[in-house]
């Protein structure tokens, strides 16, 4: 039997725990999933790295989920544009009509969607970001253009963070906008999402006993974020999550990391979002959402 | 005796030739174990070598401990950096910082620079000092006498 999993008419991050609660149900009544997007509106680029994710989970289960499109023509446009469909066919059985239009190089989709299954898939989202990052973060967004090697570093370990935790392969996703309704200035997002092990089973060999009966997604992503633990020995490790929170710290920024149940963020003052949230419905893997909005001129 | 290694030309013989970022630990621990290989011969108990950045592109915290912090932290070592952006030197001051370690930078003037702990960057140029590979400037700096 077809189980349906509706994709919010608006899918960002605030709206992503309405999609992970119909996710977890329908996976758990089992049969193949159908995801429904034919009424979406709009997407952001966290959103649509969550979709991927959330069909390699299903896809675990045997057949391929289902996939309908937005019938929204500039809708669809977009999430072609964006890169959405190429990775989706991998996944998804996709119904509707699918515009023809590739993921464009002159837009404000910086990076579109982006497999990152090895380090030579971050080599190149690197590479192929500091050609074409440059002016929107300069000219645009009002950053020192010196702050675009920084955002490709920031970039690096989020995509790195996928290869050492997951277990598996990921998304990545990296979109200029102008944010109106939070912010009414432009900014960048940087997404990245998986479907992997999570946080919470990749630092539990060596985390777990330290945290005793606190253990969970929450203090994982804790330790991981605030306290930069990693899941490997060597000491050198776990400092790319730390390196991001500087970059951003100089530049307003925030990172928020969704994984399995909670979700933990570091706010800048223009944001009024929470730290830490518990008892979320599960999602597979990691959800990583960087924002750098356009300096003003009360943060310049 | 000083090893001089072009970071960059390492990196287009360790990894595809396309790329000028050192970025991702897997390409860290190849550029830094052809690094290592070169200063296995090293004189004396310290190696010391002078790694020049020039032509690297993005560095990431990763590359960095792999690069840097590690060959530190894998011998008894002197490095003077030279050709880092400010990029560069956020990622290596660091992960030196985390490891009570430290670097020695060599400015565009050719003077010198504590990059990281600064005991650990008083004892680098004690031994450069030494070896009489520095020496003090005019101007109350120290620089390499090579240069």
């Amino acid at each position: 039997m077809t189980r349906l999993v509706e994709v919010p008419a608006q899918f960002d991050d605030r709206s992503f725990d309405q999609f992970a609660a119909a996710f977890a149900a329908a996976l758990r009544d089992g049969g193949r999933l159908l995801f429904d997007a034919h009424a979406a509106e709009w997407a952001s680029p966290y959103g649509l790295v969550g979709l991927l994710a959330a069909g390699a989970a299903a896809q675990r289960g045997g057949e391929k989920p289902l996939l309908t499109a937005p019938t929204a023509a500039e809708v669809l446009s977009y999430w072609a544009r964006a890169g959405f469909f190429r990775a989706a066919a991998e996944l998804f059985e996709i119904h509707g009509k699918l515009p023809r239009t590739a993921p464009r190089e002159e837009s404000d989709v910086l990076l579109p969607v982006t497999a990152v299954r090895a380090a030579e898939d971050v080599h190149a989202v690197v590479s192929r970001i500091q050609q074409r990052a440059t002016a929107i973060l300069t000219h645009e967004l009002g950053l020192d253009p010196k702050a675009t090697m920084g955002f490709a570093m920031a970039l690096s370990e989020a995509c790195q963070n996928i290869l050492e935790h997951a277990g598996t392969g990921g998304w990545v996703a990296v979109q200029a906008y102008h944010w109106r309704r939070k912010l009414a200035r432009r900014v960048v997002v940087i997404a990245v999402a998986d479907a992997g092990v999570g946080f919470r089973e990749s630092l539990e060999p060596t985390q777990a006993k330290r945290f005793g009966a606190r253990w969970g997604d929450a203090a994982a992503l804790e330790a991981a974020l605030i306290q930069g633990v990693s899941r490997f020995r060597d000491p050198g490790r776990g400092q790319g999550l730390a390196g991001i929170r500087r970059y951003l710290a100089r530049w307003q920024g925030k990172i928020a990391i969704r994984s399995g149940t909670a979700r933990i963020a570091i706010l800048p003052a223009w944001d009024d979002d929470v730290p830490l949230r518990e008892g979320l419905p599960p999602f597979p893997g990691a959800q990583v959402l960087i924002i750098i909005p356009e300096q003003g001129s009360a943060t310049r | 005796m000083i090893r001089h290694i072009d970071v960059h030309a390492v990196l287009r013989e360790s990894v595809s030739g396309l790329y000028a970022d050192l970025v991702t630990r897997p390409t860290g621990r190849v550029v830094r174990e052809r690094i290592e290989r070169a200063m296995a011969d090293a004189a004396g108990e310290v190696a010391v070598a002078r790694m020049d950045f020039a032509g690297v592109g993005c560095l990431d915290y990763s590359c960095a401990d792999e690069i840097v912090a590690q060959l530190l932290r894998n011998r008894p070592a002197v490095l003077v950096l030279r050709g880092i952006t400010d990029g560069h030197r956020d990622a290596i001051e660091a992960v030196l910082a985390r490891h009570g370690l430290a670097a020695l930078l060599e400015r565009a003037d050719g003077t010198l620079e504590a990059l990281g702990a600064p005991a650990a960057a008083a004892a680098s140029l004690e031994v450069l000092v030494a070896r009489r590979l520095a020496a003090p400037t005019p101007g109350g700096a120290f620089a390499l006498t090579l240069a």
